[in-house]
């Protein structure tokens, strides 16, 4: 069927739609959100459940798509968050499972065949913006229809990560026997977060988003984990002004949404990037370990340096455009990257700063 | 950290010849790092045997010198040049074997030179498979189990340890020479001998089978700050078993799910921290069993190699100069990313495409070998195919190979063509499936990963959807999305390719070229590196002014390989000093003419005529160039110029005038010069008729072929039916056989000249020293000519210069020419530049490529450039030597003649013919014994000449032996010589002898089909046991001459 993903600002892109729901079942729910690509050659499957997505169309620049199949074990969260998938080709071949049946199954439509390298250039170019998938017989009639659904859902509630939280405290089981408990505070974490830690902690216990101060201290953990999420980190704001009491009581260790937070809440501030970072292949120079190595990202938003008080060392920068990649407040024992040193997908090479983090705790 | 303080001067070795595993990309990467360190200030000193190379030009590095890779010479230019360091990761194994030879003899450290970018005990920990297995285990790495074999005996042990199949590595061989894969014992004990004789070191890995499972590899660098990047990862279509140089590769790799790709990525880095390696690029291969995802590593090579090549031009990544770089003291974040310019290089590729490459294969030039694909590797040249998806890129990469515009004909395949892997499976494969096996079925019978199986159906159900449909009514665009050809789609609608071409334009279906980024379009890039899609809207060219295109030479193959790329690349200079603009097209990623800072734009596609019109309809040029990459544009030229193109340089009439056999005939005749009789037949009793005016002995050739294919000298009457018998299926009424006189005793040589408007210049006269009947690429040659009479040489320059008047040349024109009794006789003509024009250009210091341009773009004689132009004021003799791959090819003749074999050539520079010649004998990879047994065993008609070169040697010292016949006439002529049984005549017999090591050279000249046959087992055995053979009778000759220069060991080197 011919499908157009429609942007905000007003280009338009044709491609093969595939979906499972009828149009009119479609047009009821069509899937509207901000268009952003990752340049990742693999991890589609982790990709789309990892919550940083939420509210996003995704867009692959690896051009094919769903090669090796779908594995349970590649979730990193419990739903598929995506809104949509746009992609150049996805593998159609018979098969008993495929990546485009999944996400049919799971009412994510997919735009195929459609021109992705034009589409970077635009979203490089113009910035990331907000677009609709739209089953329509032309373009012209796909634009029609795309920007009042644009603007309605583009009103909906700014917390983000308040809406991809868990929604119950929850406890996990790690595999050390060293006793140490760290609190989680889920903002749309990615499993393997839990996973990385669970391999050095004894307890874990995953705390929605806007858990009081006084819950989390009662609970009495080593350290605090500030999870990645989805959204811009200035709307988060009773989570930032919890983490300000929390400053200095326990380490801290932020990712991503996360690390966003904790320089917020340090007094820093943030800003949209034009078309954010999402990739396997970002270098980051880290000064704590005095090391390069490459790291698997995803975010809109940066921390700006000139807003960190005197006190926050900038420990990690983007060797490609100089962005902050992480700081450190060294005499509260609080630390934070914006990339995902838990990877999947992705590199493993920043790993280690889980063994930081622990360091810091013990 | 920056540039190392201390250093001034480093010397970067080449790799010599070109061989099957060794070619031009290491002529790429030496290239690259000569003019990256250069930019740095650094005195830089190449050294390589091979005149046909860039890396050799003058300009690339601070001083060239053109001498044998081999520790005698070397240690003379390092004692001369006293330089800092050497930089041995860039010549591929021939020159990490060098270095080790010079360390562990103490040169190096005598002199005080450091090896930068590879410490000997790295060499020693990645290419010992001992040691290297010690690392793999110490980082716990898998690897398959395998027995260190050191004799006949323990390989025999090893083999009932391990079972069959076995696969054999021989250790520090490259290109996987001497090893195999064997299925039983039988096979076992042939293959174990010969791989212990290949070690330098005889030892052989050997190893139990991995075949079947999935073969991945991945090209990685690190610096000193240990930074560690993954520039591209690889994944073969052909499973384990078949040589990964003769594999079709993809990359990205396709079918590892983001866990196993990471983790074999942490094994890479565990294992290149743990070998040692400090700086610089290494590719590891892996391989994963599709049952269960096992993985094991194969193995790993601490150096730029060929699969570096084929990685910088698949992702923009510049590997060889950011080697070069990191060796010197550079971190890579200290680099920036050549491409985007704005990003630094320590990061990994992002591709948003895919690139596909395939091997070349010349199995039809050695009659009698098996195609069949193993783990030692026999392709001779490799095409790499761009698009956005793998069914556009492998179509275009398979349409590169320049076979056929057509990439999956129809063909009738057997099981066994699906189970043993060969060059053409690919193909059988796509048959099959066509023909309805499943892609399970499949899978079962070639264990190719189902996924690519799965890619080609998608081919297959299109095609089936579509053939024998309504032409009017077809999706075009969706067709050319897949990748289809219009040839291909002309087949399906019984359509002349032209027709559907200009059907297709009328839709406005056309290419649209992306840029290759690093990025995935990530960040804006300037590089003009391009490949064409049919995945996007096409796009309006913004116009260049003066902007010529340029056709390059497509894959290496027999007859076309890195020569032409010097003429390509060379040329761009000139160009661009005439104020123009260069487009590159072509297809081959060892080579430096698709590196992307070569020319003004790049566009790495197919050079057949649809790819290239579609690259002309584009940027619209004021001309295109066919001149220089050998036979591959002058094919394409009719095409071009029918859709309205400009043709620079001599006119497709001028063109027409060489390759048109009557015209060319005519035009000789025209101006009296005297050419061999000839004549064209039917067959066979007409071609009776034609012999008795011709006269034998007698060339017979099929009308159409190239590169002296089927091309056979005929001694008489009996011969000439067996020929026809033979050949029937290529001759007939509309491709008549060629019968030409043949010239026999004559000598031949090569003119390579350049024309004007009012100029000619000869770029110099090539004696070849084999007399007339060995194909020009093989026979050996020397500059200045040693033989023939001054005023024979004024007479052939005379002829050259009136035939290319005659012909209108407007650039280059490469002719060959015989003389007998001082009588010169016109035998070919090329009007391109031709396989000689590097070598020519290197021994004379005319400048023949910049003059080639300019006399293409119709220069006067005062606007010519100025150099020392007479080519025969040089001051050295210059020797051409040739490498043969015999060695890669069982069943092979080595026996020389009218169809080219040879895959490579070095030159010997000296003040004497001798010393020249004994360098480039030395270059070929040619051992001259100091001492033992000649074997002789000669034809009749080469016994009296030889005589004479009987006695040198038993003068030098060497005893000799013969079969009967000879032995008899050496003794009449009082030399001593020993008589050994021919092999008809019971054990022990000559080859025996040859295989027991006792025999140092042999010389067996021998002519007809019946005597070739019968002393083949003689010049096998000498391949098998590297023992020099030569089977010519002036090759012999000029051998003694190198064995007399080597014992006077008066030899020294020189710079260009």
């Amino acid at each position: 069927m011919n499908g157009f993903l429609v942007l905000e600002t007003g280009e338009s892109f044709e491609g093969n739609f595939l979906g499972s729901k009828t149009s009119a079942e479609f047009t009821a729910d069509t899937p509207v959100g901000e268009v952003v690509f990752n340049t990742s050659h693999s991890g589609y499957e982790e990709m789309a459940t990892d919550p940083s997505y939420f509210n996003q169309i995704l867009v692959t620049t690896a051009p094919m798509q769903g090669n090796y199949g779908i594995d349970d074990s590649f979730w990193e969260s419990k739903q598929i968050w995506i809104k949509g998938f746009v992609c150049l080709e996805i593998q159609k071949s018979k098969r008993d499972s495929t990546w485009l049946r999944r996400l049919n199954d799971n009412n994510i439509p997919v735009l195929e065949e459609l021109d992705t390298r034009s589409l970077v250039f635009q979203l490089r170019e113009a910035g990331t913006t907000w677009g609709a998938m739209i089953l329509a017989k032309n373009a012209e009639e796909a634009k029609g229809k795309a920007f009042k659904l644009i603007q309605e859902k583009k009103k909906v509630q700014k917390d983000w990560p308040f809406l991809v939280t868990t929604k119950e405290v929850y406890d996990l089981k790690g595999s050390e026997k060293n006793g140490l408990k760290i609190a989680v505070l889920d903002f749309g974490a990615k499993q393997n977060i839990m996973r990385e830690l669970m391999l050095r902690v004894e307890h874990l216990r995953v705390f929605p988003s806007r858990t009081s101060v006084e819950e989390i201290k009662k609970w009495n953990p080593h350290g605090i984990m500030l999870s990645n999420g989805p959204g811009d980190p200035e709307e988060v704001l009773e989570a930032t002004e919890n983490i300000k009491d929390l400053i200095g009581w326990k380490p801290i260790f932020g990712i991503c949404m996360g690390h966003q937070i904790l320089a917020r809440a340090l007094g820093g501030h943030t800003y949209k990037l034009k078309f954010g970072h999402r990739g396997s292949n970002h270098p980051i120079k880290d000064l704590i370990l005095n090391k390069i190595y490459m790291t698997s990202q995803n975010h809109g938003y940066a921390v700006d340096p000139k807003s960190l008080p005197s006190s926050v060392d900038i420990t990690h920068f983007n060797l490609n455009d100089g962005t902050v990649a992480g700081i450190r407040d060294s005499k509260n024992k609080c630390f934070s990257v914006q990339f995902h040193p838990e990877s999947r997908p992705g590199p493993h090479d920043a790993a280690i700063l889980f063994d930081e983090f622990i360091k810091q705790v013990r | 950290m920056p540039l190392f303080k201390d250093l001034k001067k480093v010397v970067i070795f080449g790799s010599g010849p070109i061989v099957i595993g060794q070619a031009c990309e290491f002529d790429y990467s030496g290239t690259q790092a000569c003019k990256a360190l250069m930019k740095e200030g650094l005195e830089v000193i190449l050294i390589n045997s091979n005149p046909a190379t860039i890396m050799t030009d003058p300009e690339i590095a601070t001083r060239v010198y053109i001498e044998p890779l081999k520790k005698m010479f070397v240690k003379k230019i390092l004692e001369k040049e006293r330089p800092d360091a050497v930089i041995p990761t860039l010549g591929g194994q021939t020159a990490l074997n060098l270095a080790l030879e010079l360390y562990e003899c103490g040169i190096l450290e005598g002199l005080g030179i450091e090896l930068l970018g590879a410490k000997p005990d790295v060499i020693q920990k990645a290419e010992d498979r001992e040691k290297f297995c010690r690392v793999l285990d110490s980082v716990g790495a898998k690897y398959p189990n395998s027995k260190m074999v050191r004799t006949f005996e323990q390989g025999l042990e090893a083999a009932d340890q391990l079972g069959f199949p076995l696969i054999l590595r021989p250790n520090y061989t490259l290109g996987g020479g001497g090893g195999g894969v064997a299925y039983s014992l039988e096979e076992y004990k042939i293959k174990i001998a010969s791989g212990l004789h290949e070690s330098p070191t005889n030892e052989v890995l050997v190893e139990e089978s991995i075949l079947g499972w999935k073969e991945f590899e991945l090209e990685v660098m690190r610096d000193s700050a240990g930074t560690f990047v993954v520039v591209c990862s690889i994944e073969n279509f052909d499973p384990c078993g078949v040589h990964t140089g003769d594999s079709i590769t993809v990359a990205p790799q396709q079918t590892l799910t983001d866990e196993q790709y990471q983790l074999m990525r942490d094994e890479a880095q565990k294992i290149i921290n743990a070998v040692g390696v400090e700086t610089g690029g290494a590719n590891i291969q892996f391989a994963v069993n599709p049952e269960n995802g096992e993985r094991v590593v194969i193995e790993m090579n601490p150096r730029v190699s060929r699969s570096s090549a084929l990685a910088s031009k698949a992702t923009g990544f510049p590997i060889a100069k950011i080697a070069a770089l990191l060796a010197v003291g550079y971190t890579l974040e200290e680099i920036e990313n050549d491409i985007t310019k704005s990003t630094p290089a320590c990061f990994e590729p992002a591709l948003d495409y895919v690139v596909t490459k395939v091997p070349r294969f010349a199995f039809e030039k050695f009659s009698g070998v098996k195609d069949i694909l193993t783990t030692q590797m026999k392709s001779v040249g490799e095409a790499m195919g761009i698009g956005r998806t793998f069914k556009e890129s492998l179509q275009k990469a398979l349409i590169s190979l320049e076979n056929s515009d057509i990439p999956f004909p129809i063909i009738e395949w057997k099981e066994e063509n699906l189970t043993y892997p060969n060059s053409l499976r690919i193909r059988y494969i796509y048959q099959a499936l066509r023909d309805g096996v499943s892609v399970s079925e499949l899978y079962k019978k070639t264990k190719v990963t189902p996924w690519f199986l799965e890619q080609m159906n998608d081919l297959v159900t299109f095609e089936k959807e579509f053939t024998k449909s309504d032409f009017k009514k077809f999706p075009l665009l969706r067709a050319k999305k897949l990748g289809f050809s219009d040839a291909t789609l002309a087949t399906w609608f019984s359509k002349d390719e032209q027709e559907v071409r200009e059907e297709r334009w009328r839709q406005n279906v056309r290419p649209r070229y992306f840029q290759v980024d690093t990025c995935a379009a990530e960040f804006a890039s300037e590089t003009p590196y391009f490949y064409s899609t049919y995945w996007a809207k096409p796009k309006q060219f913004e116009n260049q002014k003066s902007l010529v295109v340029l056709l390059g030479s497509g894959p290496n193959r027999i007859g076309q390989g890195i020569e032409f790329d010097y003429s390509c690349v060379r040329s761009v200079s000139q160009f661009q000093k005439e104020g123009y603009k260069v487009a590159m097209i072509n297809s081959n990623p060892e080579t430096v003419s698709t590196d992307y800072d070569t020319s003004d734009l790049l566009f790495f596609e197919p050079l057949n005529a649809e790819s290239v019109l579609e690259v002309l309809k584009y940027v619209n040029p004021e001309g295109f160039v066919a001149q220089l990459g050998g036979q591959t544009p002058i094919n394409l030229v009719p095409q071009l110029i029918n859709n309205g193109y400009n043709l620079l340089g001599s006119s497709k009439e001028s063109i027409d005038l060489a390759e048109d056999r009557g015209q060319f005939i005519k035009i000789c005749k025209e101006l009296n010069f005297k050419i061999p009789n000839s004549d064209m037949a039917f067959d066979v009793h007409h071609a009776k008729e034609i012999a008795r005016k011709v006269d034998f002995p007698i060339i017979c050739r099929p009308s159409y072929v190239l590169g002296g294919r089927r091309m056979e000298i005929i001694e008489n009457e009996d011969e000439l039916i067996s020929y026809f018998d033979r050949h029937a299926s290529f001759i007939d009424k509309q491709n008549p056989c060629l019968m030409d006189q043949f010239l026999d005793r004559a000598l031949e040589v090569d003119v390579d000249l350049v024309r004007g408007k009012d100029w000619t210049i000869i770029g110099g006269v090539i004696e070849h020293i084999e007399k007339a009947g060995v194909h020009s690429g093989d026979s050996m040659g020397v500059l200045p000519p040693q033989r023939l009479k001054p005023e024979t040489l004024k007479t052939i320059e005379d002829l050259s210069v009136q035939l290319a008047d005659r012909m209108n040349i407007y650039g280059f024109l490469n002719l060959q020419l015989a003389v007998r009794d001082d009588e010169v006789f016109m035998l070919e003509a090329n009007p391109r530049s031709s396989r000689s024009v590097p070598f020519i250009a290197k021994a004379t210091g005319v400048p023949l490529v910049d003059l080639g341009v300019q006399g293409m773009l119709k220069r006067s004689k005062n606007q010519l450039i100025k150099y020392p132009l007479d080519w025969k004021q040089m001051p050295f003799v210059c020797v051409k030597g040739v490498v043969f791959p015999f060695k890669k090819f069982q069943e092979a003749d080595s026996i020389l003649g009218p169809e080219m074999k040879s895959t490579g050539e070095s030159m010997g520079r000296g003040k004497s013919y001798s010393e020249a010649l004994f360098k480039a004998y030395v270059s070929s990879q040619c051992s001259i014994p100091n001492e033992g047994e000649v074997f002789l065993s000669l034809r009749d008609k080469d016994k009296d000449e030889l005589i004479e070169v009987a006695q040198e040697l038993i003068e030098m010292g060497y005893s000799l032996s013969a079969t009967q016949g000879t032995s008899t006439i050496l003794k009449e002529k009082g030399l001593p010589c020993l008589t050994v049984r021919k092999v008809t005549e019971g054990r022990p017999h000559c080859v025996d002898r040859i295989r027991s090591g006792k025999v140092a050279l042999v010389i067996n000249t021998t002519s007809g089909k019946v005597s070739i046959d019968a002393s083949f087992s003689i010049r096998r055995s000498c391949i098998e046991y590297s023992v020099p053979c030569l089977t010519e009778a002036d090759a012999a000759r000029s051998f003694v001459l190198a064995m007399k220069h080597h014992r006077s060991r008066d030899f020294d080197t020189y710079s260009l």
